[in-house]
């Protein structure tokens, strides 16, 4: 979790907006800091995370998060995180063993006509599971509302074709696109209509920097009846070991 | 244009909003929805975009109750085994029985939030066909749809479009809330009217058009300044007087090649050198002059 960006987004562990639906986008750049940021926030909130993660292993979720001060094994025991880690599952689809008995979740890999409907039915009776039992007599913890977040939808475009998940639950979604061919383009225009938050990261227009590694476009789409107000803003951001500090274009401290 | 086609569209009609991620016609859509609700007319909302509290968040009053919310939002692609309304429905006789079961007495108006979503899922040609059967059915009056027009294909976008008799195209203005609405409208004599727009929209969903886009653009430049005369408020004398400008008229440039330098040189004056030649036995003398047909 970045405190800076908490500050831009005016979001912070104790109080976010509910049913938000939150896009993270890259564009020849790599947006992967900022799932690491909402994971450890929601971890942080004590919402109930499900995580799918179709591009990297859980290690390397856990690894990072370790140095933001979340501890993705932890929360995995104590039940707030739940983990699809994708490539493993994969693994089980592509190569199909008498003895596996796991879910298919990731059955779109073998059968594109069958869609992404395992994988939605995957995370839906997951939820409804969990939800059943939250307050149960096994003293199992209760957790905040519930979120989802995917990284990333394009593997699942270049891997399954024709991408209509929809997951509609009660809390907060986010998803990483990348936009640079047509396909993903179209997945990009389509997502961004329906979300309420958009941060699209690219890299500078004037080159390579060692000090500014990229810009981040934050984008609000108030939906609500008080107007259509869309209200946008640009950040240069750095990424160090431990955080990424954002400042407004210009102000990098290896300027001033 | 915009103010007319908010009090109703002929019967048969088809209207289309078209936006873009900068600028979400759903509002404009909402304001249409509100007004067909003012006028006692039954609505039905396909909602396959957003769900039916934040679609009918602002629409106030009794009037709501004439608005039928058929929820696509939840599970439009039937993944559930209880799906409310599916992209598979969009078809004649399905949305003919949908309409119909709501009895009303005066004619429904069907709006389609949005046809991007139709589009994704069934092939534009079926949409096209279904869309022109709603229009001549006679089940519903008249056909409102919110299109994304950066979501598809331009050939896509076109051919939906030429099927409606209103197109409306919105995009932002730079500042502020406001937006430009493009309107093409196609009567039923096949005259064409196009018109621009820029409005906003408050918060009762009515419709305030400010002006055409012309008037918002820059300011004509100043009335172009006098020129400034560059040899005025100088410490030297840059003018020319009469006897001065004549003297300079009649100068001679030096490499200019007049006719009096010419006969100078080709007739040469007293005083310079004379070749005499006496022609000796052998030697072929020709009195003709070889240079005489140069026109120099």
């Amino acid at each position: 979790m970045y405190t800076e960006l908490n500050s831009i987004l005016n979001t912070n562990p104790d109080s976010f907006t509910q049913g938000e639906f939150v896009l993270l986008s890259d564009r020849k750049s790599d947006a992967s800091f900022l799932i690491h940021h909402f994971l450890s926030l929601y971890l942080r909130a004590r919402c109930k995370v499900w995580f799918l993660g179709l591009v990297q292993s859980f290690n390397h979720y856990s690894a990072i998060s370790q140095r933001l001060g979340v501890s993705l094994a932890q929360a995995k025991e104590k039940g707030q995180l739940v983990f699809l880690e994708g490539l493993n599952e994969s693994l089980s689809v592509l190569i199909p063993q008498e003895t596996d008995t796991r879910s298919q979740a990731m059955g779109f890999l073998r059968d594109p006509a069958v869609g992404l409907k395992s994988l939605y039915e995957f995370v839906r009776s997951s939820v409804t599971s969990s939800g059943g039992g939250e307050a149960g007599a096994d003293g199992a913890e209760e957790w905040g509302p519930p979120v989802l977040l995917v990284d990333d939808l394009s593997v699942l475009l270049s891997l399954g074709g024709n991408v209509v998940m929809l997951v509609r639950c009660d809390g907060e979604e986010e998803e990483e696109d990348d936009g640079d061919d047509e396909g993903s383009e179209r997945l990009l225009k389509g997502l961004t209509h329906q979300c309420s938050l958009t941060l699209h990261v690219q890299g500078l227009p004037t080159g390579f920097c060692r000090d500014i590694h990229g810009q981040v476009e934050v984008c609000w789409r108030r939906r609500q009846g008080d107007g259509q107000y869309t209200q946008k803003k640009l950040f240069q951001y750095k990424v160090h070991d431990k955080g990424v500090s954002f400042f407004a274009p210009g102000t990098s401290s290896a300027v001033l | 244009m915009l103010p007319e086609l908010l009090q109703g569209i002929d019967a048969g009609g088809f209207l289309i909003i078209q936006d873009s991620t900068s600028y979400s016609g759903r509002h404009l859509l909402k304001s249409f929805i509100n007004s067909a609700l003012d006028r006692e007319e039954a609505v039905h909302v396909l909602g396959f975009e957003v769900s039916e509290e934040e679609l009918k968040d602002g629409l106030k009053g009794s009037p709501i109750q004439r608005l039928h919310f058929h929820n696509a939002y939840s599970d439009p692609l039937g993944w559930t085994d209880h799906p409310a309304f599916t992209v598979s429905q969009f078809c004649l006789d399905e949305l003919t029985r949908l309409v119909k079961q709501t009895s009303h007495p005066k004619p429904a108006t069907l709006v389609i939030d949005s046809l991007s979503w139709i589009l994704r899922h069934l092939s534009p040609p079926d949409v096209c066909k279904t869309l022109h059967q709603l229009r001549k059915g006679g089940a519903v009056r008249a056909i409102i749809g919110l299109l994304h027009a950066d979501m598809h294909q331009r050939g896509t976008v076109g051919s939906v479009c030429h099927l409606a008799t209103s197109v409306i195209t919105v995009v932002p203005v730079v500042k502020g809330d406001k937006a430009v609405a493009k309107i093409t409208k196609r009567s039923k004599s096949g005259k064409v009217m196009q018109d621009e727009e820029i409005f906003s929209i408050k918060e009762d969903f009515t419709v305030i058009v400010q002006g055409k886009p012309s008037q918002l653009g820059p300011k004509l430049a100043d009335p172009k300044e006098q020129e400034t005369d560059p040899t005025a408020n100088l410490t030297f004398n840059l003018r020319l007087s009469d006897t001065e400008r004549e003297a300079k008229e009649k100068l001679a440039l030096p490499f200019v090649f007049s006719k009096e330098k010419k006969t100078a040189l080709l007739h040469s004056g007293p005083g310079s050198g004379r070749i005499l030649y006496e022609p000796d036995a052998n030697d072929d003398y020709d009195q003709e002059d070889p240079d005489d047909d140069l026109d120099v």
